[in-house]
């Protein structure tokens, strides 16, 4: 699903923040990506989304270079994901149900239908009956369910989470973990990048381990 | 599928409308500014070309005769003028008559001709122009032509006004299209940064945009509406406030321009020239939103 080679990204010399990373994530992994602050964790997440390049190296997404893919067609990579993010970005003044449909709205998908696959998702998170309501009156925790049922409306087959559970209480991390362990029995490609331990003590499948820019080990549970 | 996302479009565009209303009245009123100062300018040269029309519509070629000229010669004018094609009628005007004519319309200086010992005036032929029968170039030709026959001293028509008055009519113009031109240049750069204002507003709607699959045009389209909307309704504004300029300006002025008056009236745009300024507007819009993304919006 994701073959990564020898991937190296520099932002200032001479730190190299990646330095010659390579993985192979199978299509329904459950994937860790681990190390401390400053260990390279978003910067590679962000080279998957194709948000910044690499200086050097190879990405294939289902057999896809998206290196290769020009800006103004980056739209179709990201349709095969969807995202979550620590800070949750979710549209503050619009209510729960526009933000999660802000993803069918760009793909002109009928109102109807709309409708009812913002259901499906926000029942999934268990937010359905606060589906009307202004995301600043939820909860961190709530705030970012509505996060994951704006990355999965759209069936995307990889969910990249950077530090979902960054902002939550370890109570709310699990909760929200289960979340992702559901969506990936579905079928879903999951990665995740976090430095919470005990997080993948509990859940890791596959994990790799990054320090300094480079993968430290590899562990497949 | 595009029916859904132009409604989408349409209802954020009218989001970012209501939501930077101050700022966007702001460029409303720049762009209604610019245009109304080309439709002022518009409306005046239209005057002129409505009064040099109405001066070509009443030609009136003059010949006047030589002294000396024999009753043949002026027949042969005469019927050379009632020949003519572009000649509606000809009048023989003795050189008597026309020094009655001319102490009955200026009585103030009968007493100056009376005095005099011989009769200034000369005889002439006054030939009137068929409605729109010769263009100005026509005209001088024609004219030119009256001047070589035998017994004709001179020929003088309304030509003069008329180059006057489309001369006016241009500078009018030209003037209106170069301040107009400026202001609309100005207004080009107000939307360009209230369009980046609004952008800069968005910014985290357009990230999240772009993280979830939306293409460039999608998220392009609200703003560009938004500018074309600005313009459109800059210019709509500037032609309501010249139709009531228009309206005002004569009462308010009354009588006071005296014989001015007649050139200094504004004319209202044709519909043609409503349409021109609308789209205009819009396009003024359309282009400077437009340029905005280009710079600033870097997808």
């Amino acid at each position: 699903m994701i073959e990564v080679y020898n991937l190296w990204k520099q932002y200032q010399r001479p730190n190299w923040a990646l330095s010659g990373i390579s993985m192979n994530i199978e299509k329904g992994d459950f994937c860790f990506i681990t190390g401390p602050s400053g260990s390279g964790k978003t910067t590679l997440l962000k080279i998957l989304y194709r948000e910044i390049f690499p200086t050097q190296g190879q990405i294939l997404i289902d057999k896809r270079n998206i290196l290769r893919i020009p800006d103004h067609k980056i739209y179709i990579l990201r349709r095969l994901m969807g995202i979550v993010f620590q800070d949750f970005r979710l549209l503050f003044h619009k209510k729960v149900f526009d933000n999660v449909a802000l993803v069918l709205r760009i793909l002109g998908v009928p109102q109807k239908e709309i409708r009812r696959r913002v259901f499906y998702s926000l029942r999934m998170v268990n937010l359905h009956n606060k589906m009307w309501e202004y995301p600043k009156h939820l909860s961190y925790g709530e705030q970012q369910r509505v996060a994951i049922a704006r990355a999965v409306v759209n069936n995307p087959k990889i969910i990249l989470a950077d530090e979902p559970t960054g902002n939550l209480d370890t109570e709310l991390a699990f909760e929200i973990m289960t979340l992702f362990r559901r969506i990936n029995k579905k079928g879903t490609t999951v990665i995740i990048c976090t430095h919470d331990r005990e997080l993948i003590r509990h859940y890791g499948k596959k994990i790799y381990f990054l320090y300094k820019g480079k993968i430290l080990r590899k562990e497949s549970l | 599928m595009i029916h859904q996302k132009f409604l989408f479009s349409a209802k954020e565009t009218l989001n970012n409308l209501w939501e930077f209303r101050g700022r966007n009245l702001f460029s409303i009123f720049i762009i209604c500014l610019s245009f109304l100062i080309v439709g002022v300018f518009l409306s005046l040269s239209n005057n002129f070309q409505h009064i040099a029309k109405q001066i070509q519509e009443n030609l009136a070629i003059v010949a006047f005769i030589e002294n000396d000229a024999s009753e043949e010669n002026i027949n042969a004018i005469r019927i050379r003028l009632e020949n003519s094609p572009y000649i509606e009628e000809v009048h023989y005007i003795t050189s008597q008559k026309a020094k009655e004519n001319f102490s009955h319309k200026f009585p103030e200086l009968r007493s100056i001709v009376e005095n005099l010992e011989f009769n200034p005036f000369p005889a002439s032929i006054e030939a009137v122009a068929k409605d729109n029968a010769l263009s100005l170039e026509e005209t001088i030709d024609f004219v030119n032509e009256i001047k070589n026959i035998t017994g004709v001293d001179d020929v003088q028509f309304n030509k003069d006004w008329l180059e006057r008055i489309q001369a006016f009519s241009r500078l009018a113009k030209i003037v209106g299209f170069f301040l107009g031109g400026i202001l609309v240049l100005a207004s080009f750069f107000i939307i360009s940064n209230i369009i980046k204002l609004n952008v800069l507003a968005r910014k985290e709607e357009i990230e999240i945009l772009r993280l979830t699959g939306a293409t460039n045009l999608f998220i392009r389209t609200p703003f560009l509406i938004e500018g074309m909307v600005l313009g459109l309704l800059g210019s709509s504004l500037s032609l309501l406030l010249l139709a009531i300029i228009i309206h005002i300006f004569p009462l308010y002025l009354g009588s006071s321009l005296g014989a001015l008056s007649e050139l200094i009236r504004f004319r209202f745009l044709s519909v043609g020239q409503c349409f021109g300024v609308l789209i205009s507007g819009c396009v003024t819009g359309f282009i400077g939103s437009y340029s905005s993304l280009a710079r600033f919006l870097n997808i």
